[in-house]
C-alpha cells in the first residue's frame, strides 16, 4: 500500500501534513447559547466555514452557474455552525467549556468530520441512523440539525460508546436524551439489514479503518506493520458488509453517506463498489451514486479536495489546512 | 612557509633603506619632487652594501611610496592627529613607513590610525604585525580591525601568545581572515574557552586534529556556542541525519543555527524525502545531499530539494517552534496531542474530566524495524 503510487507529487505535502498538528474546528453546540457562542468564536479571529459556503452556494445558483442541480437533491443538512482559523492560521481554539445552560459550548473536531454530515442532506422529521457512531462527533453533529425525529446510534464497542454516552451529556439537554428521540446501541453494525431494514431515511456509515492520520505516529501496533495484514485485508470486506448493512436499513428513495478517515481507495472507493454490486447481486436493490462536485466546490477554500476520485470526494491534509483525511461518498438506494 | 619568512625578511631589511629615506627628506624639505628612480639611485650609495636586489624587489612591488606624496601625509595627519609636529612626526613617519612596506596602502594607515584611538602608535604596529605574521594580507587587516578596534587594546605579549596558539591549531597561513571577520573575539576570549571547544571536538565528537583545523576556519561560530549546544548539534547530525566526520568537516554544516538544521531536516524527513539511515548506513531512498539542504537558500531549498510551496513550509516552521516549545515544556495535559490507541480519532478529546480507558497509547521507543517493517508509506 504505497500511497505514493496513488498520490504521486501530491503524497509529500499529504505525508507532512499527516505528521503535524492537525488543525481542529468549534462545532457550535445549537443546544447552548449558540449566538452568543459563534460571537466568541468570531473574536478570535474565525470564521464558519459552513455558513461561507452557504453563501457561495446561492451565489452560485444565482448566478445561473452551470451544473447547479436541483435544490431538492442539494441542500446541505441545516444549522450546522463550525468554525475554524484561516488558511495558514495555526492558532487553537481554547478548550470547550460548559455555558450558562449548563452544556458545553462548542465542540472541537476535525473540521472535515463535519463534511459527510453536511453532505447526508437531513431534512426535518427524517429519522436517521449512524451505524458506526463511536467516539460520536459525527452523532452529536447530527443531533445539532434538529433535523432528527429519530437518531439510532450504534457502535460495536461498548467502550467507545461509553464515551459516546459521555459526550451527549455533556452538550445535549436532558429531555432530548432522555426521551425517544435518541436511542444507544452496542449492537454489530451488519446485522442491521435484517434488524431494521427499509426502515430510514438517511444513513450514516462512518466505518472503522486505519486512521492514518494516528497511524503514521503510532510505532507500536501499527495497523501498516506487516504483522498486521491479514487485518489491514479484512478490513474492506468489513466495511463493505457495514455499508451494505446500512444500505439495506435504509428506505427506498432514502440517502446513505458512507465515510472513512482513510486515504486508501481500497477502503474507499471500492468499498463503495463493492457495495452496491452486492446489493444488485444478492439483494436485487439498485443503488446510486450522488455526484458532489458542487458539493466539494463550495467547500473548496476550506479544504484540500483530491480531484481524482473514482466516486465521492476526498479531502486530503495540506498544511495550509490541516484537515482530513476524510473520504465521503453520497448514494441513494433508488429500490 | 618558504615565501613567507622571505617576505619577512624582506620587511627587516627594509627598515633601515626606509630610514634612511626619512632622514633625506626631512633635509631636504624644499626640494622638488623626484622620481622614484633618481631617490633609488640616491639609495644605492647609502650605506648598505648588496641592497640593490632588495631595491628591486621594493620597486617591483610598489613598496617606495613618491616622497613627496608621503610628507605631504605625514603632515596632513600629524595635524590631524594633532601631536607636537618634530618628536610625534618622526614616530608617525616610522610607523607608517613600516605599514607601507608591509603593503597598507595610504587609504588603509588612514583608516588604520583613526580607528587606533587611545592605543599608541606603537601599539598599533605590533598588532598589525602580528597580524601579517599570521598571513593575513593588509585589507583584511584593515576590515578586521575597523570592525573589532577593541582588538588594538590587546595587550601584546598576550596577542604573541595567543597567535603561536591559533598556530598550534593550525590556523596560522592566512587560514585566519574568515575566523577573524566572524569571530575576533578569538583573540580577546580565554583560552581555556577555546581549550574547551577544541576538546570537545577532539574528544567527544572524534573529530581529527585537522578535521578540527578545519572546523575553526570555516565556521569560527563554533567559538562562540555553548559547548552543550554545539555537542547536540554534531549528535543531531552523526545520530539522527546519519551524517559521518568527513562530510560534516566538509559541508560546514556546524556553522548552521540548530533551528535552521531541524527546520529542514524535519520537514524532508515528514514530506519523505529524508531517511535517517539503518545500521547498514543505507536508506530506501537517496537522501539530498547536505549542501543541497543547508548551504542554499531558502527559495532554492524549496524549489529543488523540498519541492513544495512556500507557504507549506511558512506554517510548517511555526508548528515546529510550537512542537518545541511544548515538547520543552512537556505539558501533560496536551490533550490534543494524545494519541491513543482508539482507532476512529477525528475528534478531540472535548471531556474536562475524560481518562484514557483504552490504554494502546505508543511509547516513544526504538523501534527495530528488522523484523517488522512497515509498509512503505
Amino acid at each position: 500500500m504505497t500511497y505514493s503510487v496513488q498520490f504521486g507529487d501530491l503524497w509529500p505535502s499529504i505525508r507532512v501534513s499527516l505528521l503535524s498538528e492537525q488543525k481542529y474546528g468549534a462545532l457550535v453546540n445549537n443546544f447552548a447559547a449558540w449566538d452568543h457562542v459563534s460571537a466568541k468564536l468570531e473574536q478570535l479571529s474565525a470564521k464558519d466555514f459552513v455558513n461561507e459556503a452557504i453563501s457561495h452556494w446561492k451565489l452560485q445558483s444565482e448566478g445561473g452557474q452551470s451544473a447547479a442541480p436541483s435544490p431538492a437533491s442539494w441542500t446541505c443538512s441545516p444549522n450546522l455552525r463550525c468554525f475554524t482559523f484561516d488558511r495558514g492560521d495555526i492558532s487553537r481554539f481554547p478548550p470547550a467549556r460548559p455555558g450558562s445552560l449548563g452544556v458545553m459550548e462548542y465542540y472541537l473536531m476535525d473540521a472535515a468530520s463535519l463534511l459527510p454530515v453536511l453532505a447526508l442532506g437531513l431534512q426535518p422529521g427524517d429519522i436517521v441512523l449512524d451505524l458506526c457512531a463511536a467516539p460520536g462527533g459525527k452523532t452529536l453533529a447530527l443531533l445539532q440539525t434538529g433535523c432528527c425525529r429519530n437518531l439510532a446510534a450504534n457502535d460495536l464497542s461498548p467502550s467507545r460508546i461509553a464515551r459516546l454516552q459521555k459526550i451527549l451529556h455533556s452538550y445535549v439537554p436532558e429531555e432530548i436524551r432522555d426521551g425517544n428521540q435518541v436511542r444507544v446501541t452496542s449492537w454489530d453494525g451488519r446485522k442491521w439489514g435484517e434488524l431494521e431494514g427499509d426502515t430510514y431515511d438517511r444513513v450514516l456509515v462512518d466505518v472503522p479503518c486505519t486512521t492514518d492520520r494516528h497511524s503514521l505516529h503510532e510505532e507500536e501496533n501499527n495497523i501498516f506493520k506487516r504483522s498486521r495484514k491479514k487485518e489491514r485485508q479484512i478490513l474492506p470486506v468489513l466495511q463493505v458488509q457495514l455499508l451494505a448493512a446500512g444500505l439495506l436499513a435504509t428506505k427506498p428513495g432514502g440517502h446513505v453517506v458512507y465515510s472513512t478517515c482513510s486515504l486508501s481507495h481500497l477502503q474507499n472507493e471500492y468499498v463503495v463498489q463493492g457495495a452496491i454490486e452486492l446489493l444488485a447481486n444478492q439483494y436485487s436493490i439498485q443503488v446510486q451514486v450522488e455526484d458532489l462536485t458542487h458539493f466539494r466546490r463550495v467547500f473548496m477554500d476550506t479544504f484540500c479536495f483530491f480531484s481524482s476520485c473514482q466516486v465521492g470526494e476526498l479531502v486530503i491534509p495540506n498544511l495550509m489546512a490541516n484537515f482530513g483525511p476524510m473520504y465521503f461518498c453520497k448514494m441513494r438506494r433508488l429500490t | 612557509m618558504a615565501a613567507f619568512s622571505r617576505q619577512v625578511l624582506d620587511w627587516h631589511r627594509l627598515i633601515p633603506l626606509t630610514w634612511a629615506c626619512m632622514a633625506r627628506q626631512t633635509l631636504h624639505l624644499g626640494e622638488q619632487r623626484r622620481t622614484t628612480a633618481s631617490l633609488l639611485r640616491k639609495l644605492t650609495t647609502a650605506s648598505n652594501g648588496g641592497v640593490t636586489e632588495e631595491l628591486s624587489c621594493v620597486r617591483s612591488n610598489n613598496y617606495v611610496q613618491e616622497p613627496e606624496c608621503r610628507r605631504n601625509l605625514v603632515q596632513c595627519l600629524l595635524e590631524k592627529q594633532g601631536t607636537p609636529v618634530e618628536q610625534g612626526s618622526l614616530e608617525l613617519e616610522r610607523v607608517m613607513s613600516s605599514l607601507q612596506d608591509m603593503g597598507f596602502s595610504n587609504a588603509h594607515i588612514n583608516e588604520l590610525l583613526s580607528v587606533r584611538r587611545d592605543a599608541s602608535l606603537q601599539q598599533l604596529l605590533d598588532i598589525i604585525s602580528e597580524f601579517i605574521l599570521l598571513g593575513l594580507n593588509p585589507e583584511p587587516v584593515c576590515v578586521v580591525l575597523k570592525k573589532s578596534p577593541q582588538l588594538l587594546k590587546l595587550p601584546i605579549m598576550q596577542m604573541r601568545k595567543r597567535s603561536s596558539y591559533l598556530r598550534k591549531l593550525g590556523l596560522g597561513e592566512g587560514k585566519l581572515k574568515r575566523v577573524l571577520y566572524c569571530c575576533p573575539e578569538i583573540f580577546t576570549m580565554r583560552q581555556q574557552d577555546i581549550n574547551d571547544t577544541v576538546r570537545l571536538l577532539k574528544e567527544k565528537c572524534l573529530f581529527t586534529v585537522q578535521q578540527v583545523t578545519r572546523i575553526l576556519h570555516s565556521c569560527p561560530s563554533v567559538l562562540r556556542e555553548d559547548l552543550g549546544q554545539l555537542e547536540y548539534k554534531f549528535q543531531y547530525a552523526y545520530f539522527r541525519m546519519g551524517i559521518k566526520h568527513p562530510d560534516i568537516v566538509k559541508s560546514e554544516y556546524l556553522q548552521y543555527s540548530l533551528t535552521k538544521i531541524k527546520q529542514r531536516h524535519i520537514y524532508l524527513e515528514r514530506l519523505g524525502r529524508y531517511q535517517t539511515p539503518d545500521k547498514k548506513g543505507q536508506t530506501q531512498i537517496p537522501n539530498p545531499l547536505l549542501k543541497d539542504i543547508l548551504r542554499v537558500s531558502e527559495a532554492e531549498f524549496l524549489a529543488r530539494t523540498a519541492c513544495t510551496s512556500v507557504e507549506e513550509f511558512q506554517v510548517f516552521k511555526k508548528l515546529l517552534a510550537r512542537e518545541e516549545e511544548e515538547s520543552e515544556s512537556s505539558t501533560s495535559d496536551d490533550k490534543r496531542a494524545s494519541l491513543d490507541g482508539d482507532e476512529d480519532e477525528e475528534d478531540e478529546d472535548n471531556d474536562e474530566d475524560d481518562d484514557d480507558e483504552d490504554d494502546d497509547e505508543a511509547e516513544d521507543n526504538d523501534d527495530d524495524e528488522d523484523d517488522d517493517e512497515e509498509e512503505q508509506l
